[in-house]
Parts: structure tokens; sequence; C-alpha cells
């Protein structure tokens, strides 16, 4: 045992006297270190900005209930707070979060015309990405390994200690297998740590934490063995080098661009412009077609209302209410033709993936910190089922009962209270949500 | 530098030209290069041109809607509202920068600013994280490293081979020699950029200016040159191949693929700016002090009421001579904007405020820099995203205002306080379908090419001191070789 320590002591030594390998992996531990500290704040920064709305949203519901007393007038200026918190592991990985929206406030209005709004941040540095732990493992650190082990036999080579070296070696693990492991625990521990750390201060479960350690370990080596295997007969390093950050580029950049170019090619989604658009025409049409016609479609999807749809006058909130309701039902084939359209390009993103370990990676990574699409989508659909028990609890109040007392307003529903479990499938807006989780 | 020594210069660059048509990795290399820039610029010319067309049509038919509507209430059509769409501007064939991120079509209605809807990325495959099949992104990234892939081993090559001291005790001095190398880079970065310059004229043709075509391949052209100083200097300096190859790939993934990512995140963390949202709660503090344009009775519009009854001296609203609940919408849409407009101000502030700080990452990587350049050149950056944001405002403001004035002038006061009371009282509340041609056409152009090339000149500025950095080095280095 003191043997293979032995070893390993001189060849620690020995890559601490190497000033490049020394610098590359400063380097490496503080990108990592960066990466890890900016998901940091940038999820705090998300806990903080719903932990605010959340205060500001209570207050302004009260203002509202404070100044109406109608269900119409209610359901028309209360807006209700909906968000999808980050979860622990986010920091390491920030995903599509920038691009899906996590919050938005809804009211009782046709939910079509509210759910595609986008509480966007700055797009230009959107475009730039983000620089977060998974980055800097799946897209960097096949580098930093190419760089570390490209040149392990050439370089000896090239200085012409080679044959001496292998001739005077106890064994083939006393000389290579040492280097290797040096190195690779050096690149490891440099990368690793920040993650570690991060971990700690965001309380990530052990499992998960288990879990990415495994798969950056399982990534990492494979890159390793990939630089060692292909560096061991050659004599020009940097010939072994191009070789490697060629094959890096094309698994990292050309497959995966090739692969979005055909999957939004095959894949035909509505265009986002036209649901609203449907939507919108329905709403506004409605003000000028007959009552019955509106009514005899709401009914049509919602008879437990036909007894209750006649109207005393021009206008009355639940024929209002009503026609937005027809309105989503009008955009709903589109709306459901785009979420699968969407659902349809993340999986065979999925196949292409298979044939390229950095966004293999990216993907594993994102759907274990639900920041990846997946996690969007199922949070639109959780928007649909506070937005449908909205409508039941308004409903009842619209078309039969009148004002609602203020204590009535107590059950009113709040996004927390009624958030649906992973397994529910209510339908929404009279179109069956299906959803292939 | 005397004729003699330029051509020496020449047969450097030609005998290095000599050296890559025998080599397998360079010519593998640059045949990848070029095939990659040549697919680049076809398909995102190909995707932007349909994006225009659809964009041409799409706003075609929502104006014609707007205008076809029937006969109704004037308030209705400040509800049904408008859409505008930005039509891409000819250079964003080769950058379309921010084009998928911000979506490019907004809604138009009463009492509200609309954020600009269905940005692409929310169909996207995520597959595009690291980068998209632009010329921007081939330039900007892949580019540099098959300049370094190509010419890392310059100069260190020569050493290593021990042919240097003989070149060298010839009579070539070592500036020349770094010269010749350097020399024979730069024709393949003309290579690299010549799809780009023919796409780039051809856009001239669909109206963009020459001097935004001229400043987008100069900036494009200056961003290579960093790249091929880089790599003679990292060639001259170091003794072994294997040496300079190392520090170039290591510079230029910190350069070109971390330093970005840090500008942004770094902007992000220094500049926290409140999401919509956020800020919706501020806003509607105060539109409530200004009361509901929708309410003629609400209290906040007495001292307007007193005003205007003293202006056409009657005594009640009823005897006005036009129609008080328009005048009521009028008078709360122009509050109400401007109240909008104060916030949408300092969002926009505080965005501007977070690009400048990511730019200034311009002078640590020459990659920021050319990425800020040609966004601004092309004009697919924030600043002209902003200004659509603030065209279609005004394009909204003026439909509204349209309308209300043809609620206050068509529409008589008491047919309108009459309207829910039945079907044919709702039938007398409505104007003729006519007043609907209030919509003014809408074409967006983006900024005019001066105004882009005064944009872009921190940029320039940021390419030139590296270049002049660089050159200051390899004379350095280059007096000093052995």
């Amino acid at each position: 045992m003191s043997y293979v320590f032995s070893q390993l002591i001189r060849e620690w030594r020995f890559l601490l006297r190497q000033k490049y390998l020394v610098i590359l992996l400063a380097c490496t531990f503080a990108i990592s270190g960066f990466a890890v500290f900016s998901g940091l704040s940038e999820v705090s920064q998300q806990q903080h900005t719903i932990e605010r709305l959340k205060t500001a949203d209570l207050t302004e519901l009260a203002n509202v209930q404070n100044k109406y007393s109608d269900a119409g007038s209610l359901a028309y200026y209360s807006f209700h707070l909906t968000y999808s918190a980050p979860s622990n592991l986010a920091f390491a990985a920030l995903g599509e979060r920038d691009i899906y929206p996590w919050k938005h406030r809804l009211n009782l209005l046709a939910l079509e015309g509210q759910i595609y709004e986008s509480d966007s941040q700055n797009a230009e540095l959107a475009q730039a990405g983000k620089i977060d732990f998974v980055f800097v493992i799946s897209a960097l650190a096949p580098v930093i390994v190419i760089l570390l082990f490209h040149d392990l036999f050439a370089n000896e080579r090239t200085s012409a200690r080679h044959d001496l070296l292998v001739t005077t070696a106890k064994s083939y693990f006393a000389l290579w297998g040492a280097r290797i492991a040096v190195r690779l625990i050096a690149v490891i521990v440099c990368l690793m740590l920040p993650f570690y750390v991060g971990t700690f201060l965001s309380h990530s479960a052990l499992a998960d934490v288990g879990f990415v350690t495994f798969i950056c370990v399982i990534y990492i080596a494979f890159w390793t063995l990939l630089s060692v295997w292909w560096g061991k007969n050659a004599n020009s390093a940097p010939r072994v080098a191009s070789t490697l950050i060629g094959f890096w580029v094309l698994v990292a950049f050309i497959i995966p661009i090739l692969g979005d170019l055909v999957i939004n090619k095959t894949v035909h989604s509505p265009k986002g412009g036209d649901i609203v658009l449907t939507q919108r025409e329905a709403v506004n049409d409605a003000w000028d077609l007959p009552k019955k016609t509106t009514m005899d479609a709401f009914v049509a999807s919602n008879p437990q209302w036909k007894d209750h749809v006649d109207m005393q006058s021009e206008f009355e909130w639940k024929w209002y209410y009503a026609f937005q309701q027809v309105g989503d039902e009008k955009a709903g084939e589109l709306s459901h033709a785009y979420r699968d359209a969407a659902h349809t390009k993340y999986q065979l993103a999925g196949i292409v993936s298979w044939f390229s370990p950095p966004l293999l990676l990216q993907r594993s990574f994102t759907r274990l910190a639900s920041t990846d699409a997946l996690a969007a989508f199922r949070y639109e659909y959780r928007m649909r089922g506070f937005h449908k028990s909205l409508r039941e609890f308004y409903y009842p109040w619209l078309f039969i009962k009148g004002n609602p007392p203020k204590a009535a307003l107590k059950s009113m529903p709040s996004f927390k209270k009624t958030m649906l479990n992973e397994t529910d499938e209510p339908d929404v807006t009279g179109v069956k949500l299906k959803e292939n989780l | 530098m005397s004729i003699n020594n330029f051509s020496k210069v020449v047969i450097v660059a030609k005998d290095e030209w000599r050296y890559w048509l025998r080599s397998k990795l360079a010519m593998t290399v640059l045949a990848i290069g070029l095939v990659l820039t040549l697919a680049s610029v076809i398909v995102t010319a190909i995707t932007m041109m349909e994006l225009s067309h659809a964009r041409h049509e799409l706003q075609t038919t929502s104006d014609k809607s707007f205008v076809n509507q029937p006969d109704r209430h004037p308030h209705r059509m400040v509800h049904y509202g408008h859409y505008a769409f930005r039509t891409p501007s000819p250079l964003s064939t080769l950058d379309p920068g921010i084009d998928a991120y911000t979506g490019n079509s907004i809604f138009l209605e009463g009492h509200r600013q609309n954020s600009a809807m269905f940005a692409d990325s929310r169909q996207g495959t995520a597959l595009t994280k690291l980068g998209s099949l632009t010329p921007a992104f081939i330039v900007q990234t892949l580019a540099p490293l098959l300049l370094i892939l190509i010419g890392y081993s310059g100069i260190s090559r020569e050493r290593e081979l021990q042919t240097l001291s003989y070149l060298l005790s010839q009579g070539t001095s070592g500036v020349t020699l770094i010269a010749g190398k350097g020399l024979a880079l730069l024709s393949v970065v003309g290579l690299i950029l010549t799809p780009l310059t023919v796409s780039a004229l051809f856009t001239v043709a669909a109206g963009e200016s020459l001097l935004a075509v001229v400043s987008f391949v100069v900036g494009y052209a200056l961003y290579l040159t960093v790249w091929v100083l880089l790599i003679l200097l990292a060639s001259s300096v170091f003794s072994k191949n294997s040496g300079s190859f190392t520090a170039l790939a290591f510079v230029w993934i910190l350069l070109c693929i971390v330093m970005p990512r840090v500008a942004s995140t770094s902007a992000s963390t220094a500049v926290p700016s409140a999401g919509k949202i956020e800020t919706d709660f501020a806003v509607k503090a105060q539109l409530r002090k200004l009361g509901d344009g929708h309410n003629a009775n609400d209290p906040a519009f007495m001292q307007f009421k007193q005003s205007l009854l003293k202006k056409y001296n009657v005594k009640s609203i009823d005897e006005l001579p036009v129609n008080f609940r328009g005048l009521v919408a009028s008078e709360s849409e122009a509050k109400l904007t401007n109240v909008l407009n104060k916030f949408a101000q300092q969002r926009m502030q505080a965005e501007l405020k977070q690009t400048k700080v990511s730019r200034y990452f311009g002078w640590v990587s020459p990659m920021v820099a050319i990425r800020s350049l040609s966004m601004i050149v092309v004009g697919t950056s924030i600043e002209t995203h902003h200004r659509f944001l603030r065209e279609t405002e005004q394009l909204r403001f003026d439909f509204v205002q349209g309308l209300n004035k043809v609620h206050v002038e068509k529409l008589s006061y008491q047919d309108d306080m009459n309207r829910n009371a039945s079907t044919e009282a709702t039938k007398q509340a409505r104007v003729s379908a006519q007043n609907w041609q209030v919509l003014q056409n809408f074409t967006f152009n983006v900024d005019n090419a001066q105004v882009r090339a005064q944009r872009s000149i921190p940029a320039f500025l940021q390419l030139f001191i590296w270049i002049a950095v660089l050159l200051g080095g390899i004379k350095f280095v280059g007096r000093r070789l052995l």
C-alpha cells in the first residue's frame, strides 16, 4: 500500500512542478467556483423574488376584496400569483428557466390570452447564455481533460525520455497509472469542490449529490480514457489534441446543431401567435353574437350550468366569463397542438443527445434539478389546473348565488393550496391534457 | 518595410501555404471551416427570409382584420386590439442576435403595454445551448479554433525542426518571418470571410446601407486579425509545438466559450432588474390613483368634469356637445400611458445598464467585443428591440386615442349610457365600421446605419486596442526570436 502511495506522491510532486498544468488546474477551479457562486446567487434572487411577489400579491388581493363585492368584479380584478420555485439543485443547472417563465399572475379571464406572457429578462444576456456548473462540466471539462491527458505519452517521446521511463519503471501502473490517477483526481477535485460547497449551502439532498457525482465522474473518466487511448501511440501531441478537440466540437456543437435543424424541420407546430389570435377573435366576436350562441357553446362543454344561463340584461358577468371560456375552448385544439409539438421536440432532442455526451449530461442534470423544459411544461400544466379551480370557485357565485359573502372569499383557491400532484390529470378547457411524462 | 523585405514576407507566406497543402490536417480543417460558414450562411438566410415573409403577411392579415371588423361600440375596438410585427433587418440573415429571445410580435390594446410575445426559443429543443448554426456563431467561435489548428505551429515548428536558426542566419529577420506567417494566416481569414462578405453585399440590394455592411465585414476582419496575432505571438513565445497548441486551445476556450457567459452572468448579478410582474405592482398602485377610465363616475374624474362643464359653459354632462364617457376614456388613457411609459423607460434603462456592463468585458475578450459589434451593426441588439417597443407603444397610443376620438365625437352620451338597457339600445350604441380606419401602416425599420455605426465605436476601439497590444508584443518577441 505504501508503495502505491509513494508512487502517487512522486507523481503529485511532478505535477506541481509543471507550471502550465498548475495554471490550467487553477483556472478550472476558478471557473467552476464562479459558476457555482453565480448559480447560487441567481437561485437566491429567484427565491427572494417569489417571496416578495407572494407578499405583494396577498396585499393586492386584500385591496381588491375590500373594494369590490360582486363575484364578477372580484374575478376581474383579482390576480393570483403562480410560480415554480427553483429546486435545491437548480444552482448547478439553471437550465431553461431563463427561457420558460416561472412566474405568472392569472385571473379568471381567458387563460390562453395570459399563459404565453413571458416575464423575460434582458434578451441580450439570455442570448449569451449563462455559466452554471453543468455548463462547466459538460462543455469545459472535456477540453480541460484533453489538454491534461493528450500529451501523456507524446510528451515523454518528444523529450526522448519515453523508452528510458518504460524500461526503468517497476510496472505499468507505477508510471502511467499513477500519473493518470493523480491528474484525474486533481481535475475532479478542482471541478467538483465548488459544487460540494454549493450543495452544502443549498441543502441539496444527499442522493442527488451522489448521483451527480456519479455521472460527472463517469463523464470525466470517459474523456480521460478517450484522450489517453488516442494519445497512446502518437508522437505529436498537438495532432492528438486537435483530433480530440475536433471530436469535442463534433459532439458538443455540430451534432446538436444538426439535430436541432432536423427536428425543427420535421416537427410542425402551430404558431404561438395564432393561438392568441384565435382566442382573441373568439372573445371579441362574442360581444356582437347573440347571447344564446355563446351560452349554447358554453353549455355544450359545461352542462352543469344549463339551467342557469338565462340573462336578465344586456350585460351579465356570467355571460362575460362564459365567452372567455368559449374563447379558450376555440383555441384549445391549436394550443394543444402547440404543446404536443414542444413535447415531441423535447423527446426527439433526447434521441439526439445520445449522440452527444455533453448534451446527455446536461439533460440528465437539468431533469434532476427540475429546470428543463419538462419542468416548465409541468408548471404550465399546474397553471391550467389552477385556472380550472378558479373557475370552479367563481362559477357557482356567478351563475346562481350572486355576491359571495366575505367569509366565502377565504376559501378562494390559491396556487399553493391547489398545487397539483405529479400524477393528477385534470382535463382543462375541454381538451384532455395529454402528457407524456 | 522595403520592397525587398515585402517580397521575403510573400515568400514565407507562400511557403507556409505549401506546407498546409501537404498537410492533411490543415486541409481538412480548412475544408470544414468553409463548409460550415457556407452552410450557416445559406441556412440562416433561408430561415430569416421565411420569417420576414411570414411577418409581413401576418402584419397585413392583422391590419385587414382590424379594418374589417363590423359596426361596434368604439371601446370594443380598443380592447379588440392590434398586432405589430417586427420584420428583421436585411443583415440579420448573418446575425439573428436576440431575435429568438425577444419574440417579434406584440399585441397592442387599450390600457396595457404588453411585452413582445412568442419568442421562438420556447418551442426550442434546448440543443443549441452552446451555439447555433448562424454565421455569427461560426465565425465568432469556431473560426478562431480553425485558425489555431492551422497556425499554432507557424514559428514553433521551425524552432522544433531547427530550421529557425538557419532561416535567421540567412538574413531573414524575425519580424519578417512572423509577418510572412501572419500573411499566410490572413489569407485564410480572407477565405473564411468571403462567403460572409458576399452575402453581406447581397443585403445592399435588399436595402441595407453600405456603411453597415462595411462596418460588419471590417469588424469581423479585425476580430479574426486579433486571433491571427494571438496565434503568431503564442507560436513565437513557446519553444515547442505542444506548448503553443495547449496555450492557444486554453486561451480560445477562455475567451470564446467562458468569457461571454461570465460577462452576461456578471452583468445580471451586478445590475439586478425587477421583472415585469414585480414592477406591475408599483404600476398598479400608481394607476389606482388615476381612476378607472371605464367608470365615468369615478371620483378621480370630478375635477376633469368640472373643467369640462366650465369650458363648454353648461350645467350638466348631459348638455355637453360631446360624449363625456369618451372624454374620460381618452383622458385616462393619456395619463395611464404616461405612468406606463415612465416604468417602461426605467426598465429599458436598467436593461441598457446591464448590457453595458456585459459589453465592458470586450476589453478582456475580443469575442465579447465582436459579439456586441455584430449585433449592434446588424440591428439585432437590445437597443433596436427597445426602439421596436417604443415605436409600437406610439402606435398603440395613436390607435387607442383615435378610437377614443370616435367615441367622443360619433357616439352620443345618451346612447352610450343606455347601451346595456336592451338589445336595441346596444345596437344603437355603435358606430360605423368606417371609423376603423384609424390604423396607420406600421413598418418597423431598424436605426439608420450612422446611428448603428456610432453605437459600435466602443467595440471597434476594443478590437483596435487588442490589435495594438498584440502587435507590440509580437514586435518585442520578433526582435528576440531564436
